[in-house]
């Protein structure tokens, strides 16, 4: 069991979740669109590690990135991590009936996830702190994750066969 | 025997799986409600993972900060005629003020000693640097390398040159965070130079300009006009240099902030005398 939570793949993902945390919670003005690409990456290695990597650990591991991402982004808990914990939960429910799909429709699973995900958390940080929903973030988010989706899926793909 | 064995195994397997699974929920609500209701717990788990945390995602991007650095600097080099020019242009115009400045001052400090009228000037606290910038998405802020230790705590002043910068929040040790006047939390009570037009000013959606959100008068500013700092809320000192009028619109103005807050290397915390 453990070698299974410490396999190489896993670590590598692990690392770039890490990796996509650190770059999102860390502002750079003059290189914004890093911000935007790390925080599109995270969502998506993290619904990747849920589909395919499925540990009851990582459900406490998604929990300690909503409040922290909370904490650097917002400066209140909640929207990142009531989205995390729903969202892991489901997969946690869910996940007999998820492993039965094509690869084709787990893709569109993944696009649709990540795009609900983005829309909650700034749904959920405008209802509980008054925070405005920022189209532009959006538009630039909606960019950003259609330039990486394809590269991020090939690279994790991969990864998997190390 | 062993088939029983198994099913205990996997049954309490279970159980604590959705013991744990409860747990998570039940300590994330409890967060959830400190959060809102700002308990001692929560600024102090905030507290934490500002010292700890902080200092290692610092860590894993420093290559990318270099290269940030590195293009700031490129582009800097890039204008650095045309900035020259500029510089030295205002360099005169500033010379010119700093004169009448200097006699203002002298004016001032006769007729203070006339009226026997008390100093309110601000008394620095620490000036610091900014260690990163958490201003990307939602709220507005940046760590600063001063803390508990330097004396700073919460509701404190912070500016720089060019005038308002926010006010600090949940300081550590070592370090805290300033809260923007462009958040749409941060809330300042401003009045205008020209008539004292008492209003409360908030950051706008934009993440540029502030708004205003409360007028005291029912005269609306006019666009141009300055906004100070009114100091009747005791957060800030009175007559720190906020913004300017830009736009009028029905019952809200429009301020745009002296302050670059793209551009802010250094700051300081300052209270009143």
């Amino acid at each position: 069991m453990l070698s299974k939570l410490l396999s190489s793949q896993i670590i590598i993902y692990h690392c770039i979740l890490f990796f996509s945390f650190s770059l999102s919670v860390n502002y750079f003005v003059n290189l914004e669109i890093i911000n935007y690409f790390a925080y599109v990456c995270f969502h998506l290695t993290l619904i990747y590690l849920f589909f395919y990597f499925f540990h009851f650990a990582l459900i406490f591991l998604t929990f300690l990135y909503g409040i922290f991402f909370d904490i650097f982004l917002v400066d209140n808990i909640s929207p990142h991590l009531i989205t995390f914990l729903i969202f892991s939960v489901l997969f946690y429910f869910a996940r007999k009936y998820l492993f039965n799909l094509s690869s084709i429709k787990i893709s569109y699973i993944i696009i649709i996830l990540s795009l609900l995900m983005f829309f909650s958390e700034a749904l959920i940080a405008n209802l509980l702190f008054n925070y405005p929903i920022n189209y532009e973030n959006f538009i630039w988010i909606f960019i950003t994750f259609i330039i990486i989706f394809y590269p991020t899926l090939l690279l994790f793909s991969k990864i998997d066969k190390l | 025997m062993a088939l029983s064995f198994k099913v205990k195994a996997i049954s309490r397997k279970r159980l604590i799986k959705n013991i744990s699974l409860s747990f998570i929920f039940l300590f994330s609500v409890i967060l959830i409600l400190f959060s809102k209701s700002d308990y001692f717990f929560v600024n102090k788990f905030k507290s934490i993972s500002n010292t700890y945390l902080h200092p290692i995602t610092s860590f894993i991007v420093s290559p990318v900060k270099v290269a940030s650095n590195l293009q700031t600097q490129f582009y800097e080099f890039r204008n650095l005629k045309i900035e020259n020019k500029i510089l030295k242009e205002e360099i005169m115009r500033l010379k010119k003020w700093q004169a009448l400045a200097i006699h203002n001052s002298s004016e001032n400090r006769v007729l203070k000693k006339l009226l026997n009228a008390t100093n309110n000037d601000l008394s620095l606290v620490k000036t610091a640097s900014i260690l990163s910038r958490n201003d990307f998405l939602y709220s507005k802020m940046v760590i600063i390398n001063a803390g508990l230790k330097d004396g700073i705590i919460t509701e404190m002043a912070v500016i720089n040159h060019r005038g308002l910068v926010g006010r600090t929040i949940d300081p550590s040790i070592n370090n805290s965070k300033v809260l923007l006047l462009t958040d749409p939390n941060s809330s300042i009570s401003v009045k205008t130079i020209s008539n004292e037009n008492h209003s409360i000013l908030r950051g706008a959606d934009d993440g540029i300009h502030l708004v205003s959100a409360f007028n005291k008068s029912e005269k609306m500013p006019k666009v141009g006009d300055l906004v100070v700092t009114s100091g009747s809320a005791q957060v800030f000192p009175a007559d720190i240099l906020v913004g300017k009028i830009v736009k009028v619109i029905k019952n809200n103005f429009y301020v745009l902030p002296f302050v670059d807050f793209k551009k802010i290397d250094y700051v300081q915390i300052v209270e009143t005398k």
